[in-house]
């Protein structure tokens, strides 16, 4: 804790400013270095405004805040249920986003509704798992975990269920959405801010999860409020999530495995690991969102396989070689 | 270099119908104007020069309408006419590269109703490039499209013309087959899962055109998915389907094990290209063709 | 420093009776020792005196306050609590885990400091872990996992340490090596309050003991009083015999 928190955080803040580099300069059709600089300056062709400034930069930071939020979440719902395996989707977020979303679509409404929708499915999915969870006495995160557990294979059948019964014309949409997607998030600025904003509160909360890390009895010994703070981890992890899963659909694997690398290096201080979930997770996606653009142009691979295909082989590497 | 208005209807895809567009006088000459099957209505102040077609059947129809030679962006499997196979493709209709598409600056993309993802569309048109979404249900549909289609990129002559001869086409069929003797069919569209259409369907309209009975016509699903037992209890008297690609029967061979069925009984299981009935395009007439003359055998048989 | 006082207290043990409900004072020096056969409720009862777990009936007193108006943090500053269990989800190393005894000390805002260190650097060197501070706690044998424990209730330097079974695993030269040390928390002033499964140890370290019986009884005092052979073979339901060493009581079980 001691070790200087700075210098991993400097690195990793050089790389997602590399990938992004790397994202706005690369695409199924080239403009040079040049001509990007140029157009960040307010020159440059119609054409090259158009995919830069329209195309190509929202993509970007919709990639790096989704890959972010997720990355955070995943860390935070790991200390919350102190059970690695934990991720943002664990407890059933991303389904009852899913449906939310599904049943807007099939009731043919569109664009910002479904993100409403989306959002509001996530939000109901949290606060039934956490109440059921709960039941007449006080919750284990074991019990909260194979509560959530349960209730996302409830909304997977219920979403296999929308798509069998919903009009052929709806199905395209649907799971378009479902498979998760950053080429229509048009408008990041929401959730880069509530990245930001989180990545501010961990800060006086970071030690308090270090705690609590170690489990609630031995939190409270050691002064800290568990209930209040277990609830702040949750609604603000949930939170994340929801936002994610609105802006981009549900893109799995980042919010386990970028915690995971970032703990088997920088080992498990809370105040260096999620900002460097932020910063990790973001720069993952927005390269996996490169490539998934670029690899085999102009077809487009969901982002979620790249993500997948790029983090499966670097976490086995650094477990591999992890004490 | 564009303006294009926006008509909201309510009537969302039943707008189909409201195929006799509005025409709207304008200060410009040149605009030409025409409502798509979502309702809306597209107006360019010129007939458009670079057209985008974001699904095969778009495709085929745009080059229906005598557009072909303006057409600087399809997608995936858009293989008719051959022409269109040396067109830039700008990915799947599911997954489009937006930036190719972009790049290739059309000023009028056919977008399809059911087929591309809203929240693409809709990027599109973010971008301010006019949507026109189609997406024909009926034997008028097709000619219809083709008509608005034609006026859209300035080539009514060739586009009407085209409309005209498929609808005399099926006006033939639909008189030759007006008495015939009704032939209960099954149409098989996939093989695993079984799914066949119903009344509703373009396809389905093809049976009832030919005079076949559509033994699953009265399913509410457009494309509904059914099990063999009910294919067998339902005892059509004619199988045809289709298959992945072309001249491939692998298909019927599951029938071959059912004697009891009559279709199986008296021959009737037949092969219909998939490629001419799968598409509402012009070569759905041909597709008509080639499925009441099997029926035509069908009946020869009894 | 404040007192602990458990006043008409009740620990809630399911299914059992109310028994004698424990009413004593751990006073500043005075090392306790907390004896009884499993399932008695001694784990309970240290919980319950930390305020992790409420009691059945009565209040823990810190000073003038129960425990229920204090701030958790503000107990925490006078109170630490060595587990019986402990639970590493997460890898953590040696010095992190004694560093988190000063939890309770900073501010949210603040960061752990050059001092900080110091002080959980001294700890581990008191109990003999300081050459183990770069490894992973759960890499450690039994024993150095139960003396990184107490190295970090002594990084959090509490006026009153509650400790269970502090000895478990450990071997005797290191026994004797942490009663010695808690003896001497409790000459500076400060006060001891354990569960401890050795009674000999017990006989030998502690000034005062409370006596829990299975059946809710209890008794409490000075040591001297408390270690009746009668009551301590009804207390285990085990026959004893009582040799003194040293001027010390020695229990040997009775071999049958």
């Amino acid at each position: 804790m001691s070790r200087p928190l700075i210098m991993p955080l400097a690195i990793l803040a050089l790389a997602s400013l590399i990938a992004m580099v790397l994202s706005v300069g690369i695409g199924s059709v080239s403009v040079s270095p040049g001509d990007v600089v140029a157009v960040l300056m307010g020159d440059g062709s119609n054409l090259q405004q158009t995919l830069v400034l329209e195309l190509r930069l929202p993509r970007t930071l919709a990639a790096f805040a989704t890959g972010g939020l997720l990355a955070v979440a995943g860390a935070l719902m790991q200390v919350l249920l102190r059970n690695p395996l934990a991720d943002p989707y664990v407890l059933g977020l991303s389904g009852g986003a899913a449906v939310g979303a599904l049943l807007a679509m099939m009731a043919g409404l569109g664009g910002f509704i479904v993100s409403g929708s989306a959002f509001a499915g996530a939000l109901l999915a949290t606060l039934m798992v956490f109440g059921l969870a709960h039941g007449t006495g006080s919750w284990t995160p074991s019990r909260l975990l194979l509560t959530g557990v349960v209730v996302a294979a409830g909304w997977g059948a219920v979403i296999t269920l929308m798509l069998a019964i919903s009009p052929a014309q709806r199905l395209p949409g649907m799971l378009y959405w479902l498979m998760g997607d950053v080429s229509y998030a048009r408008s990041p600025w929401p959730a880069l801010g509530l990245l930001l904003l989180v990545c501010l509160l961990v800060v006086p909360l970071g030690r308090s999860l270090n705690v609590l890390a170690r489990g609630p009895m031995q939190a409270a010994a050691l002064g800290v409020s568990v209930r209040p703070l277990e609830w702040t981890i949750y609604i603000l992890a949930s939170l994340l999530t929801a936002t994610a899963v609105t802006m981009a659909g549900s893109i799995g694997f980042v919010g386990l495995v970028v915690p995971h690398m970032l703990r088997l290096v920088l080992g498990n201080d809370q105040r260096l690991i999620l900002p460097a979930c932020a910063l990790a997770g973001g720069t993952l996606l927005v390269l996996a969102d490169t490539l998934a653009r670029v690899v085999i142009a102009p077809e487009q691979l969901p982002v979620g396989v790249i993500t997948a295909l790029l983090g499966v082989p670097t976490f086995l590497y650094l477990l591999y070689r992890s004490r | 270099m564009l303006t294009f208005f926006w008509q909201r209807s309510f009537n969302g895809l039943a707008m189909i119908g409201a195929a006799f567009a509005l025409w709207q006088t304008s200060a410009l000459a040149d605009q030409v104007c025409a409502t798509d099957d979502t309702g809306s209505e597209i107006c360019l102040e010129q007939p458009a020069s670079r057209v985008a077609a974001l699904s095969p059947g778009a495709t085929e129809l745009v080059w229906a309408a005598g557009a072909g030679e303006k057409v600087v962006a399809v997608v995936s499997y858009s293989d008719y006419p051959e022409a269109a196979l040396d067109v830039p493709s700008v990915g799947s209709h599911t997954r489009m590269d937006l930036e190719r598409l972009v790049e290739l600056a059309p000023d009028l993309v056919i977008g399809w109703v059911t087929g591309n993802p809203p929240e693409q569309l809709e990027a599109i048109r973010d971008l301010g490039v006019p949507v026109f979404s189609i997406e024909p249900r009926t034997f008028e549909g097709v000619s219809d499209t083709i008509e608005r289609l034609s006026t859209l990129a300035g080539t009514e002559g060739e586009g009407f013309a085209e409309a005209e001869r498929f609808r005399q086409g099926i006006a033939e069929l639909a008189q030759q087959y007006e008495t015939a003797e009704p032939v209960p069919v099954f149409y098989q569209v996939w093989d695993e899962p079984l799914m066949t259409v119903n009344d509703e369907h373009l396809i389905g309209k093809v049976i009832t055109l030919c005079g076949g009975a559509n033994v699953f016509g009265d399913l509410d699903r457009l494309v509904p998915r059914i099990s063999a037992e009910s294919v067998i209890g339902a005892n059509p008297e004619a199988i045809l389907a289709g298959g992945m690609g072309e001249e491939n029967r692998h298909w019927l061979t599951r029938w071959e094990a059912f004697p009891g069925i009559a279709a199986t009984a008296r021959d009737n299981l037949y092969f219909i290209p998939p490629s001419l009935v799968q598409r509402p395009t012009p070569r759905l007439l041909q597709g008509s063709r080639l499925f009441c003359q099997k029926l035509d055998d069908a009946r020869a048989k009894r | 420093m404040n007192p602990l006082r458990a006043k008409q207290l009740v620990i809630d043990i399911p299914d059992r009776a109310d028994g004698q409900p424990l009413d004593f004072t751990v006073e500043p020096g005075q090392v306790w020792g907390v004896l009884g056969p499993n399932g008695a409720g001694k784990t309970t009862l240290l919980h319950i005196l930390a305020g992790l777990r409420a009691p059945r009936k009565g209040t823990v007193q810190l000073g003038e306050h129960s425990l229920s108006e204090l701030k958790r943090r503000q107990i925490s500053q006078q109170l630490g609590l060595v587990f019986q269990d402990r639970q590493d989800g997460f890898p953590a190393t040696v010095l992190e885990t004694a560093l988190i005894g000063r939890h309770p000390w900073l501010s949210p805002w603040q960061m752990e400091t050059g001092e900080d260190e110091r002080i959980a650097r001294h700890a581990l060197e008191k109990l003999d872990v300081a050459h183990l501070s770069d490894r992973l706690v759960n890499t450690l044998s039994g024993g150095e996992r139960q003396r990184v424990a107490i190295a970090t209730v002594l990084t959090q330097a509490p006026d009153t340490w509650l400790l269970d079974e502090p000895t478990n695993h450990l071997d005797l030269h290191h026994q004797v090596a942490v009663l010695q040390l808690l003896t001497e928390q409790a000459r500076s002033g400060r006060s001891v309050f354990m569960c401890l499964h050795d009674l000999n140890l017990a006989a030998r370290w502690c000034d005062h003991l409370l006596l829990l019986f299975p059946n809710g009884d209890a008794c409490w005092g000075p040591a001297e009083r408390m270690l009746v052979p009668a009551a301590l073979e009804r207390l285990y339901n085990q026959e004893l015999l009582t040799v003194e060493v040293d001027g010390a009581p020695l229990f040997v079980p009775v071999k049958r």
